[in-house]
């Protein structure tokens, strides 16, 4: 576990689900990354992908529970970006199903494929995840105990 | 170059969109940042319409220029989605160019992909700013 081995480059912080408060964060989140890790663009990867799986927690979060928490850990060779809340069984469901369905095949061609099935139906975009995984080279894992999920966006860091 | 009735600005929360119609190309600007929930409220009737418009007026090139966009969310970028596919589904669609900073990261990783949707259409064009 990478938070065993904290390092001073970590940050957690855990808030009610609003809206506003996503943008704070991630602007919060790339700016402590460049410090930490003098690296604009690995730092601006990492906020977007806090930023959307941030958005996710706070539309399907269960609506009883009042807090979502965020976890950032730096260790030696990478750094996991931990979104952790409560969820309703079939979000949890969903969730398995689309993480499934975006890491089989190539991420290109599951994005572009997605945003063109997205296109056709009204809703929600559900490009958030793809999105960490193509854009910001992220490896995604989904962890689910009980009704409650944390889902890691996973970097690894330069010469790693 | 001259501001036209039919293409009018928009401004929803902290992000702003300015159309300029300049010859037989549009221009248009956004700034700030696509980060609402529903981005798709406002701005999928706001690219229909500017669609709309543009076909109307016959015109030749849409330009839009994202490089003072400091984010854009994948609910947001899915707006952009619906507008490409609309433009690839309709004949005598105008060249659609996306204008983007390469040093702004979402958008040199965001701009190149949505330009593969329909590379008839879109043209993604890099700049240095």
């Amino acid at each position: 576990m990478i938070t065993e081995r904290l390092s001073s480059d970590y940050v957690e912080m855990r808030f009610g689900p609003r809206w506003t408060y996503i943008s704070c964060v991630r602007k919060f989140v790339a700016s402590f990354f460049m410090i930490g890790l003098s690296d604009k663009e690995r730092a601006e990867q990492i906020s977007m992908a806090a930023s959307e799986l941030l958005e996710n927690a706070v539309k399907y979060a269960s609506e009883e529970e009042g807090y979502l928490k965020i976890s950032i850990a730096k260790a030696e060779n990478e750094v996991d970006v931990c979104v952790k809340n409560k969820a309703e069984p079939h979000h949890i469901n969903t969730l398995r199903r689309e993480l499934a369905l975006i890491q089989t095949g190539q991420p290109e061609q599951v994005y572009l494929k997605k945003m063109e099935e997205a296109a056709m139906t009204e809703g929600q975009s559900r490009l958030g995840l793809i999105r960490i995984l193509y854009e910001a080279g992220a490896r995604l894992r989904l962890d689910v105990h009980d009704d409650e999920v944390s889902i890691h966006a996973i970097f690894k860091l330069e010469g790693a | 170059m001259s501001a036209e009735r039919g293409f009018v600005p928009l401004t929803v929360e902290s992000l702003s969109i300015v159309p300029r119609l300049d010859g037989d190309t549009l221009r248009i600007a956004m700034s700030g940042a696509v980060e609402m929930r529903d981005p798709g409220d406002a701005l999928n009737p706001y690219w229909t319409l500017i669609d709309e418009e543009a076909r109307r007026r016959n015109v030749k090139v849409v330009e839009l220029d994202v490089q003072d966009l400091n984010f854009m969310n994948s609910s947001g970028i899915l707006t952009l989605v619906r507008w490409i596919t609309r433009c690839k589904s309709t004949p005598d669609c105008y060249r659609l160019v996306l204008r983007y900073d390469r040093n702004v990261t979402w958008q040199r990783a965001s701009i190149p992909t949505l330009a593969k949707l329909a590379p008839n259409v879109v043209v993604p064009m890099e700049i240095d700013a």
